[in-house]
């Protein structure tokens, strides 16, 4: 690229106190490519973002050019402009409209932020931008009351409005990390509507195969170094996690454990987005679930243990009837559950791993005079951490201040200290990089082996053939299907849960 | 961690020592007596040496005598009691707007069981107490039945709470509890006052409760991540009205001994305890535990806070000064502990003050820092 380049970064590197967070980076992006940031946890793929959004000042030495202009300033930090971003949670405000989430980022003139706004006007361009990504619904309701794909569109309109020319950067943090297949095809179309205009296009991303699918070009970053940067026609997926992980992860396929006694049934149950579901899990197999987001999957493993209210439907463990309405009563019949978003739901971020580990069974550390042995604690916290290959293994350090493959870990050792007869996983792997994906499964599978019936809840297809024994397909509601070890495949599943059997 | 830091030890002779007997590396213990000295973990201890330092010069025939601090430590002692019973409820991510009136209720109604209803002290004192554990209770079931913020169901029966104390007293203050009711503010063993001892009493309970046993820690779990907490089968609503209720009945403490101190059932002192107690809670939860509303921290604040005072006043400064100083302290002292990286020392008082304006979420959605 001898020609001025439209993105050009030299030399950026970040340093925190403890940690050099991105090391030399350097690489071009040219109008209408298509450049994805693929990296684990912790390779520096935010923190090249928030540098390049002007959040974090780089070390001096570093060159960012558009167009050829410098955008380092003096002090150090990046001038805005020139830049448009759409942020891992699409960076909206939940409670204002369309309209005014819009207007967040319009530059107004100056000395006009005190006059009032043209509501009509308003109303009407509102409805002109999302239209060009051929979407139609009310601009005036909150944000919090759309889908999650609307919201998505007026993330995307609102980065791109307001552009001087067609051939600006447009850089995506993981923006993909809440949706599910139909709506990334949906923001993948306006990335590349936006790159055949001109637009050159950052997309950080942990899904490998949507990037292999998407990109021009892979950008791959190991420790804050780029440690890849190559034409997405050159590289294959094998070799791409070996750069992203510096050495090879294999992710074996499950061997059919021995199929023991029925553990939990359920017959009929309702609630949420299911409408009425029966399932057996028996002694230590693993089942998949698979479905669109609204047939049910997301729904069914909290129905089981309690956490989304049932309407309808028995529940049987261990061959006896259980009534359960409350998290609690689930985990009285040794039933634990993994909730998908492990920040809202799955452990308390601002406590201890310590702390997290034994807050779902704390009665055996307990002494006479009701205190908490904290001897025992910490030398069972420490022994967990070297099971689950905590990183760094620090079980005193605050949870939130862990990557979020070794959160995933702790969230669910937390549920197999406790010993489960069931365990009901939602998405237990989502957001996590490749190595922390193996050492989960690693994890699952020894909990199968001390004889737990494992549920694992998935949009990831792949993953599912992967780690079950048998995986069920759930469509409007309704287990549509069950697939078994020798018909499992990903096109099978992705066929079953849009009912093209 | 509290339970390795001397509260009153200099800085340097203890830098070098291990503080805790496992098998830890030498340089990691030292790095964390270190941390656990340094200025921004145990700020208030600093604060103190220096406003000690200070007036001990400016004033020192006033300020060096005993009878100061003694009288300081009997008249701050309620303020400590009610900013450490904010801290059950703060810890498990809920106001009590009422405490204030909590207070003046129980000081009222304890007056007039022993005027009015003719009640031998100890009956009179247990009522008020089980009294001050109802209405808890009740904020309690507002919070979890009927759903209503905490911010919000406090705030209502605070307004509730005043009318009750207006009720009893006809708005009169009631004279005439006995000189033996009043003996007990006053009572001292060791050279400090009964309300002292009880006080540090309470601190300790609480202390023990929060830090050292499992219901402890699903109040800060629930604190933290009541989602988290409830699926991981902490009951949260016990928790909820539980950290209430208790600190309704140490409230209540509060009323009985300023109705004792000054011989009075007095229908307005209740919504001074208010500002004091949650100034001293926030400014407890940047000490010590890094961001965990915690009970030496809080106690610790209403003190350093109260030395400032007086030794302004002793210095002859006009009566607004305190007001003042009390004010700019606290919002020093939260900004301080904000301005270090990450934030986190302060992270307490920010979670307690989101989760009211965003119920669903613990992780309110940012707002843009796109650059169009």
């Amino acid at each position: 690229m001898d020609e001025v380049s439209l993105l050009a970064v030299r030399h950026l590197s970040k340093s925190f106190p403890d940690l050099r967070a991105l090391d030399d980076v350097s690489f071009d992006l040219a109008g209408g490519e298509i450049l994805a940031v693929v990296g684990q946890n912790g390779s520096g793929k935010s923190t090249l973002v928030k540098t390049l959004a002007g959040v974090h000042e780089p070390d001096p030495g570093a060159s960012v050019m558009v167009r050829g202009r410098e955008l380092v300033q003096g002090s150090g930090t990046l001038e805005p402009g020139g830049l448009h971003f759409i942020h891992q949670d699409l960076g909206l405000v939940a409670m204002l409209s369309t309209i005014e989430n819009l207007d967040l980022t319009r530059v107004q003139g100056r000395g006009r932020d005190f006059l009032p706004f043209r509501k009509r006007d308003e109303r009407s361009r509102a409805r002109t931008l999302i239209s060009r990504y051929s979407a139609e619904f009310d601009v005036e309701v909150p944000i919090a009351q759309l889908s999650p794909e609307q919201r998505t569109i007026v993330a995307i309109a609102r980065a791109m409005d307001g552009w001087r020319r067609p051939d600006e950067v447009l850089v995506l943090d993981e923006p993909t990390a809440a949706l599910e297949g139909e709506e990334v095809e949906r923001l993948f179309t306006a990335v590349r509507r936006a790159a055949e205009h001109g637009a050159g296009v950052i997309f950080i991303s942990h899904r490998l195969d949507e990037v292999m699918n998407l990109a021009h070009r892979v950008l791959a970053l190991r420790d804050g170094r780029v440690v890849a940067d190559v034409s997405t026609s050159e590289v294959d997926h094998s070799a791409l996690v070996r750069a992203i992980a510096g050495r090879e992860v294999t992710i074996h396929q499950r061997v059919k454990g021995r199929q023991g006694l029925p553990v939990l049934s359920a017959r009929g149950v309702s609630g949420g987005t299911v409408k009425s579901a029966d399932l057996t899990l028996r002694e230590g197999e693993i089942v998949g679930l698979y479905g669109l987001l609204g047939s049910g999957r997301e729904h069914l493993g909290g129905l089981l243990f309690g956490a989304v209210p049932r309407s309808s439907g028995e529940i049987d463990v261990a061959g006896r009837r259980v009534d359960i309405h409350e998290p609690k009563d689930a985990i009285a019949r040794s039933v634990a559950f993994v909730p998908s978003d492990r920040h809202r739901d799955g452990a308390v971020m601002d406590m201890s791993m310590r702390e997290n580990l034994t807050l779902p069974m704390l009665s055996p550390l307990v002494t006479r005079a009701g205190a908490l042995r904290s001897g025992a604690e910490r030398a069972e916290a420490r022994t967990w951490a070297e099971r689950i290959e905590l990183q760094p293994s620090n079980p005193d350090r605050q949870l939130q201040l862990f990557s979020g493959g070794n959160q995933q870990k702790v969230v669910l050792a937390m549920r197999l200290r406790t010993e489960p007869v069931v365990l009901l996983l939602d998405e237990p792997t989502q957001g996590v990089d490749v190595a922390a994906k193996a050492a989960l499964y690693k994890l699952i599978d020894s909990a199968t082996e001390q004889g737990a019936s494992v549920m694992v809840s998935s949009a990831d297809a792949r993953e599912l053939t992967l780690i079950c024994d048998r995986v069920l397909v759930m469509r409007d509601g309704y287990v549509a299907a069950e697939l078994d070890r020798e018909h499992l495949t990903e096109e099978a599943l992705v066929a079953g849960s849009l009912g093209l059997t | 961690m509290i339970e390795q830091v001397q509260i009153d030890r200099p800085v340097e002779d203890r830098a070098g020592r291990s503080s805790e007997p496992a098998a830890r590396a030498p340089g990691e213990s030292r790095a964390r007596v270190l941390a656990a000295l340094s200025f921004r973990n145990i700020s208030a201890i600093y604060i103190f040496i220096g406003l000690f330092v200070i007036f001990s010069i400016w004033v020192p025939d006033t300020f060096l005598t005993w009878g100061v601090w003694r009288s300081m430590f009997a008249t701050q002692s309620l303020n400590a009691i009610v900013a450490v019973a904010l801290v059950l409820p703060l810890a498990a991510g809920l106001f009590d707007l009422a405490v204030g009136a909590e207070v003046g209720v129980a000081g009222v109604l304890v007056a007039w069981f022993l005027t009015k209803g003719g009640m031998p002290i100890v009956p009179a004192i247990v009522l008020t107490l089980i009294a001050g554990g109802v209405i808890g209770t009740v904020t309690g079931l507002l919070v979890v039945r009927a759903k209503i913020d905490s911010f919000i169901a406090t705030l209502a029966m605070s307004s509730v709470l005043l009318a009750l104390t207006d009720w009893i007293s006809s708005s009169q203050q009631i004279l005439g509890l006995g000189s033996s009711f009043q003996s007990i503010a006053t009572v001292s063993f060791l050279g400090l006052t009964l309300p002292v001892w009880f006080m540090l009493a309470l601190g300790v309970v609480v202390w023990y409760i929060l830090e050292r046993t499992p219901v402890g820690r699903r109040v800060y779990a629930t604190g933290g991540n009541i989602n988290a907490a409830r699926l991981t089968g902490v009951r949260t609503t016990r928790v909820i009205i539980g950290t209430l209720a208790a600190c309704g009945v140490m409230a209540a403490s509060a009323g009985v001994l300023q109705s004792s101190t000054i011989a009075t059932g007095d229908p307005t002192i209740g919504p001074g305890f208010l500002l004091p107690g949650f100034a001293a809670a926030f400014l407890g939860s940047t000490q010590f535990r890094g961001g965990r509303y915690n009970v030496w921290g809080t106690i610790l604040a209403v003190y350093v806070l109260a030395t400032g005072v007086t030794g302004l006043q002793l210095a002859g400064a006009p009566v607004w000064i305190p007001s003042l100083f009390n004010g700019v302290a606290l919002l020093l002292a939260v900004a301080l502990a904000k301005s270090e990286r990450g934030a986190r020392r302060a992270g307490a008082i920010r979670r307690t003050i989101w989760r009211g304006r965003s119920p669903s979420s613990e992780h309110p959605v940012p707002t843009s820092s796109a650059g169009a």
